[in-house]
């Protein structure tokens, strides 16, 4: 059976709201396997970019425990943290939220040496690499600016790639793309989701994407109500649209 | 990579880093500015002494500083060159003046008489002439920066200083005194402007044979010398600078000054690189979400800060040559000592990171959650 390349175990994450405390993410268990495009989706909301950004390691849960291929990772400091991320995870955004001031050379490989090590000449090879693979060989030199907003989501692909992440989190990625550039970036997505060694996981709102899932996860008020992976789903609930 | 994000944002956010940039030099040149013309004052104070190619003077009991001492005796010349280790031994005249212009005017000069054929305490910069023309009689040097207010004297003109007739045989370049326009002339003409009597003198001033130790000889002449005080060079230069830094409020004034340009320069570093650094909150925010931890993004405001530091110090001290030259030929007092250009620069890349400080602070506080907000 499959190992799990990350597991939720017991999740919760409260809200501090001045006196009040708001259960944002209720208990959540929840594993993410290799080989599988996950698409969690909700309304606005219902908890999915919390759940997103636990997964993530960038949000500390209330309560559980995660693990990253087996390594619990929950008591971490916030410095691990940061090298988990950065030598584990890809991370594509809703805006792509390409560095301005770099090319688009520069912008995939600043991850990789941005702890003071250095870029290595490999990752140099496999940035180049991954643009061609994405049609971007022409824009190496450019600037964000002068991206359309399908290119840079690709640039984020690419920079979310090159360091090999076990697993990779979109945040709605082609909520702000045409459909044509949307299509581009979900089949590029699925393509890369087909990687034996990696777990792809994206949230979003849009119920044209849910094709593309190997596996359907949907969110309500911050508890997971359907899950396409288990048999026994709680409920079979309509997602809400924005 | 650090360093590349660093340059590279700075180089993109052109405005702010101008800012900052103008922030630095503002410091590297209101402060030099203010301690060059400080240090040329300095030098104003004490020339007398410092360019006299004397090791020891000899003035009067309780001398505050070299323009405040009685007079003394001229025969102690004789007993001081009598000691062993004495190379030779001048006595030197010196005291306010009123010189007359072409036109009326009286200005004030300090008039120094030196004993020919030594000269010792006499000018080491001509502009025209030379020492030698203090042998005539009436010989005096004007400087050139002093000649606009002493109405323009020409090379073997006729003036009056105290009613007494001179003529000017030379010209000094950029020697210029703190408590009036120097004037030099030779021994018997400065007595007869000061009435200064023959016997008298206003400082004996002694030079050591190279073998001697100069604090071996103190105490011998100060034997010789009883009612005297002898001081080395150094330090009458020091006492007058001291003094006239304390009982001018100079000291304060400067200090004031160079101060606020300080504090001018950081204020604009501090708000220009904390206004950089929200702008930059996103990205800060982003990096973080890839992997930097709050050192690397410390690093690179660091990195920041260090580059505007080093470009404005060059920048900065451009200028503040450039005021030096300008001021060389001026009468404007300024002055570098060499010591001071590179702690200049250290303290003002001291006062560049510090001024980066809330900057770093805001810059590592970014939350990277907030890029999915």
């Amino acid at each position: 059976m499959t190992q799990p390349i990350l597991r939720l175990a017991g999740i919760a994450r409260d809200f501090h709201d001045g006196k009040t405390v708001r259960r944002v993410l209720k208990k959540t268990d929840l594993s993410v396997y290799p080989g599988e495009f996950t698409i969690i989706a909700g309304p606005s909301g219902s908890g999915k970019t919390t759940l997103l950004t636990i997964m993530g390691l960038i949000l500390k849960p209330s309560e559980g425990t995660i693990f990253v291929r087996d390594t619990d990772v929950t008591g971490y400091s916030e410095s691990r943290l940061a090298t988990m991320r950065l030598n584990n995870y890809g991370f594509v955004f809703q805006l792509a939220e390409l560095l301005p001031a770099l090319s688009v050379l520069e912008n995939v490989v600043v991850a990789n040496g941005i702890q003071g090590s250095g870029v290595a000449r490999r990752f140099r090879q496999k940035a180049l690499d991954l643009l061609e693979s994405l049609e971007l060989k022409d824009c190496l030199l450019l600037k964000p600016l002068q991206l359309s907003g399908g290119q840079k989501q690709r640039v984020a692909i690419a920079r979310a790639l090159v360091n090999d992440p076990a697993v990779m989190l979109c945040d709605e990625p082609t909520s702000a793309l045409d459909a044509e550039s949307s299509t581009i970036v979900l089949d590029a997505l699925k393509r890369l989701s087909q990687d034996q060694t990696r777990g792809m996981i994206m949230v979003t709102h849009d119920p044209r994407v849910f094709p593309y899932a190997d596996r359907l996860i949907k969110i309500e008020n911050g508890a997971i109500v359907y899950d396409s992976r288990t048999t026994d789903a709680a409920v079979d609930a309509p997602v809400q649209n924005q | 990579m650090r360093s590349l994000v660093a340059l590279k944002i700075l180089l993109h956010d052109k405005a702010t880093t101008a800012g900052s940039l103008i922030g630095v030099i503002a410091i590297v040149f209101l402060v030099g500015q203010q301690i060059t013309v400080l240090f040329g004052l300095f030098t104003y104070m004490s020339v007398l002494v410092d360019h006299s190619g004397a090791d020891i003077w000899v003035c009067s009991k309780n001398t505050p500083n070299i323009n405040a001492t009685g007079t003394l005796p001229v025969r102690y010349v004789d007993r001081i060159s009598s000691l062993p280790g004495v190379a030779w031994a001048e006595p030197l005249v010196f005291g306010s003046g009123t010189f007359k212009t072409r036109d009326g005017r009286c200005e004030g000069v300090q008039v120094v008489g030196l004993r020919p054929p030594r000269g010792a305490a006499g000018p080491w910069r001509f502009y025209e002439g030379s020492v030698n023309s203090l042998l005539d009689y009436e010989g005096i040097t004007v400087d050139r920066l002093d000649r606009p207010m002493l109405g323009n004297p020409e090379v073997n003109e006729y003036f009056e200083i105290n009613n007494k007739r001179v003529k000017v045989n030379a010209v000094t370049q950029s020697i210029k005194g703190f408590s009036g326009r120097l004037v030099f002339t030779n021994m018997v003409k400065a007595r007869e402007i000061l009435k200064t009597p023959p016997g008298r003198c206003k400082a004996i001033l002694i030079k050591l044979t190279p073998d001697s130790d100069v604090g071996a000889a103190l105490p011998g002449i100060q034997k010789l010398v009883p009612k005297a005080e002898v001081f080395r060079t150094s330090e009458l230069s020091r006492k007058t600078r001291i003094y006239y830094v304390k009982n001018t409020g100079m000291g304060g004034s400067f200090g004031f000054s160079t101060m606020v340009g300080a504090l001018v320069g950081i204020i604009i570093i501090t708000l220009t690189m904390y206004t950089a650094v929200l702008q930059r909150q996103k990205d800060f925010a982003v990096l973080r979400a890839l992997g930097a931890r709050k050192t690397d993004i410390f690093i690179i405001v660091l990195v920041q800060s260090l580059i505007i530091a080093v470009v404005g110090i060059f920048i900065g001290f451009v200028l503040l040559a450039l005021f030096l030259q300008a001021a060389h030929d001026s009468p404007l007092p300024s002055y570098m000592p060499g010591w001071l250009p590179p702690l200049h620069a250290v303290g003002t890349l001291l006062m560049c990171v510090f001024g980066s400080l809330l900057a770093m602070r805001k810059a590592i506080s970014v939350e990277p959650a907030s890029v999915f907000r």
